[in-house]
């Protein structure tokens, strides 16, 4: 469709159906491999073990039969920003940098350590936009929210509300759509009367008041939305008392190697580095 | 025995002076079928909500099930006595899969795992939605979405399932599956309590209670309610075939639909009522007569499509194709009714004619110009037809009902006399008189006034069309007569109006019927063609009451 289009259609993340040995993980085991993912390549200082790390995306993703191009797609959007972090990189020098200049272009030179930090940024960057889009892709909204209550079960005995923050998660998934379409049809009946969005309003006062036919509506609606939701959970008695659940999101024999082997690649990719650091 | 007990209950909104509701007493039995009537703002939602511990009523008291739903202890027990199905359907599903939403109440209620699957699956059984029990929920039509919100009902095994107006946001067919799960869950013991504004819908009911502007003004069987001449001051109607009854001059029976009407009228009034319509069908009346209508010449036409095709998504695995091919013309002065299922594509069709959305191929013309041209200048089309989108009172953001109505002309460069003429001809012509209503709080006026706020708010950019989806649906039958009246008037001007609507007797009374199914014009033309002689059941819609009573008039005849 031209003219007005809206993501109302659009489903969050990129969950593909399928059934591979991935897909079938518990997603609490998921989100234990995506910390395992992401907290090494985010604060390792080892280049060994972020680049391992930065690995492991790609090795899930042939796993769960997901196309790696499909996943590289997701990391575009970021691309500016590395490009920007490089171009400060080249231009500022690290204080008592004494590692070979590569090239140099009149007063800007490219060192080796130069060199080494901006690739091992963008491996990071590209190692967690991987992560982030193979967990999306083989997780659907309602495993996202399951796995957080499981991922929390244990802290659920002493009385944090894990059911509860995964229920907020799963609403504010099925909030994304509706306030979408709320949204575009107040865009449509302002439309219809004319009103010209964000053209010909200089100022951020006589801007911010072009929306205001708009963000006074959505916001309305939205909280009645809320509201009629609301309604609709407390009349089928949610937080009466201890809740039961009806998928079995627990995980087999294989989540249990998993989740064992995800706690210990977060161990091993601090643990390792130290200990190759004491003996040498 | 009364399942639920209510005594001289009152409610009052925070922050309200009046109360929402005063002095109920009523009681239900159990296995009891009560249909709640009333005007919007007569307090049927409110005491509803009283019902299940929503609202906590003050002062008065409430028994269901023998427990009282203000107390939070007596709280569980009534909500699990007493099952809610809310209006909006979308706005009653909290999980991404049809059958983890049927299974929300029992997991709050605590129940195990293997009963819970057992009761989950027995529930969409009954709702005949067993087969979709792995599908995300937004992908079903809103019929569907209803169904879902009642198995959700059902599997808390409850004493009691209250209907909040549930009928009144889906489809004819839709409508059909819900009251006929009414029914069922009544010939099972279950109790039922139906609010709605539909009088046909009442009539189903073994007792009626009315209330108006918070009290209760009649409770009785629909016969008795409907014989009564405290009707119309209630301003309710009367169900379509007992009024027919009526004008027949024959003795109404509530429940009785137009065929079995039809033909207890032939055999009471003789041959006689046969003749007439007959003649009245032969001099191209209803029943027969009419042609499709052809493509004509676009130049005359307000409206012109020609093979306009329109997909949302394009590209993306969810694609659909909302207009698929459609070629009609829309003469100026006419006023068109554009039926058919939900998600058949009227309101697409609406905007491909508004140049809010602009076909992939093929072409639109509104008003001879083609609105994908290069040239076109849509903000100008648009204002010239504007479209009303659905609940266009949801897009009311002045706080003041004359300001609303004076964003569209401002738009178009109105100011000072000028402005305040159009304005007050919008809200005079829309029944919301300019003096009394532009210094009101938009948000204060009634459904019906905030409906009639949005249309005036259109009504004041002067236009030479109207484009309006679904103008009616949700009213009253009070507010909806007021809205088809502006429509009327606003049309006797020799303007035109495309509405969609799913009441197929307001479809009747247009000049034209277009009847959309699945993206596709399936037929275009007067209301005795299409629902006459170009008839076809396979559109999922019904067939307005006048039709079927004289096809039932005629079929009596000629037995």
């Amino acid at each position: 469709m031209k003219g007005l289009e809206f993501w109302k259609n659009v489903s969050i993340g990129r969950y593909v159906e399928s059934d591979s040995p991935v897909h079938r993980l518990a997603p609490a085991t998921k989100y234990l491999w995506l910390l395992a993912i992401m907290i090494p390549v985010s604060s390792s200082r080892s280049a060994v073990v972020v680049c391992a790390s930065a690995l492991l995306p790609l090795v899930f993703a042939v796993l769960a039969r997901v196309r790696i191009r499909f996943l590289l797609r997701g990391f575009l959007p970021v691309l500016p920003f590395i490009a920007l972090a490089a171009t400060f990189q080249v231009f500022l020098s690290w204080p008592g940098d004494a590692s070979p200049v590569l090239a140099a272009v009149g007063p800007v030179s490219l060192s080796l350590r130069e060199a080494v930090a901006v690739v091992m940024m963008a491996v990071r960057f590209a190692a967690m936009m991987l992560a982030i889009g193979l967990f999306t892709s083989v997780t659907n909204e309602g495993d996202t929210a399951r796995g957080v209550e499981d991922l929390f079960s244990p802290l659920a005995r002493i009385g944090f509300p894990a059911r509860s923050l995964a229920l907020t998660i799963a609403v504010a998934f099925r909030f994304i759509p509706i306030v979408a379409g709320e949204f575009e049809s107040v865009v449509k009946a302002q439309a219809a009367r004319g009103a010209d969005f964000g053209t010909g309003s200089r100022g951020p006062i006589r801007k911010a008041k072009a929306y205001l036919p708009l963000i006074v509506p959505v916001t309305v609606r939205a909280l009645e939305r809320a509201e009629s939701l609301a309604e609709a959970m407390e009349a089928r008695c949610y937080g009466s008392g201890p809740a039961t659940r009806y998928v079995d999101s627990g995980g087999v024999a294989t989540d249990a190697v998993a989740r064992i082997a995800a706690i210990a690649w977060i161990v091993a990719a601090f643990v390792a580095p130290a200990l190759i650091a004491s003996v040498s | 025995m009364a399942i639920i007990g209510i005594d001289s209950l009152g409610y009052t909104y925070p922050g309200s002076s009046e109360p929402a509701l005063s002095d109920i007493s009523l009681d239900i039995d159990e296995g009891d079928y009560v249909a709640i009537v009333g005007a919007n703002g007569s307090g049927k939602s409110t005491l509803v909500r009283c019902l299940n511990g929503l609202l906590q009523p003050e002062p008065g008291t409430v028994r269901v099930a023998g427990a009282d739903p203000s107390d939070p202890k007596g709280r569980v027990a009534a909500r699990k006595a007493l099952s809610l199905v809310f209006q909006s359907p979308p706005d009653q599903i909290v999980a991404s899969v049809v059958e983890e939403d049927v299974a929300f109440g029992l997991e709050n209620l605590g129940v195990p795992r293997p009963e819970m699957r057992e009761r989950v699956l027995e529930a969409l059984d009954r709702v005949d939605l067993l087969a979709e029990r792995a599908r995300a929920p937004r992908f079903l039509s809103a019929g569907q979405q209803q169904r879902l919100a009642v198995a959700g009902a059902i599997a808390m095994r409850p004493r009691i399932v209250a209907f909040d107006e549930a009928t009144s946001m889906i489809d004819p067919v839709g409508r059909k599956d819900v009251l006929a799960l009414m029914d069922d869950l009544v010939a099972s013991g279950i109790a039922v309590i139906h609010v709605t504004h539909d009088m046909d819908e009442a009539a189903r009911a073994r007792r009626v209670a009315v209330l108006s502007e918070g009290r209760l003004v009649f409770v009785g069987t629909p016969a008795e309610l409907f014989a009564s001449d405290r009707l119309d001051g209630l301003r309710l109607g009367r169900p379509r075939s007992y009024a027919a009854a009526l004008r027949l001059g024959i003795e109404p029976i509530v429940g009785e639909d137009a065929a079995a009407l039809g033909a207890r009228a032939v055999r009471v009034l003789g041959a006689a009522i046969t003749v007439a319509v007959s003649e009245k069908a032969s001099a191209g009346g209803h029943a027969t007569g009419g042609d499709p209508i052809a493509l004509a010449d676009e130049a005359g036409a307000a409206f012109s499509l020609r093979d306009a095709s329109m997909s949302y998504s394009n590209g993306a695995e969810n694609q659909c194709r909302a207009v698929d091919c459609v070629s009609m013309d829309v003469p100026a002065g006419t006023v068109v009714a554009l039926v058919g299922k939900t998600g058949s594509g009227k309101s697409s069709l609406l905007q491909l004619l508004d140049g809010l959305a602009l076909p992939d191929s093929g072409s639109a013309l509104s008003f001879g110009v083609d609105t994908a041209g290069r040239k076109a200048d849509l903000r100008t089309v648009r204002m010239r037809a504007p479209l009303a989108v659905q609940r266009p009172e949801s897009a009311i953001f002045e706080p003041y009902s004359g300001d609303e109505v004076a964003f569209g002309p401002r738009n178009q460069g109105l100011s000072g006399e000028r402005l305040v003429e159009r304005v007050r001809a919008a809200m005079d012509a829309a029944g919301l008189p300019f003096d009394e209503y532009r210094d009101k709080p938009s948000r204060t006026l009634s459904g019906g006034r905030k409906r009639r706020l949005a249309i005036a708010s259109i009504l004041s950019l002067d236009p030479d069309a109207l484009l309006l989806d679904e103008p009616t649906s949700a009213l009253d039958p009070a507010s909806r007569d007021d809205m088809l009246r502006l429509i009327r008037g606003y049309a006797s001007g020799g303007r035109t109006v495309v509405m969609s609507t799913h009441s197929m007797d307001e479809a009747a009374s247009a000049d034209r019927v277009a009847v959309m199914r699945d993206g596709r014009l399936e037929a275009y033309g007067p209301p005795d063609f299409v629902f006459g002689t170009g008839w076809d059941s396979s559109w999922g819609i019904e067939r307005p009451f006048a039709f079927e009573l004289d096809e039932a008039l005629i079929a009596g005849g000629r037995a």
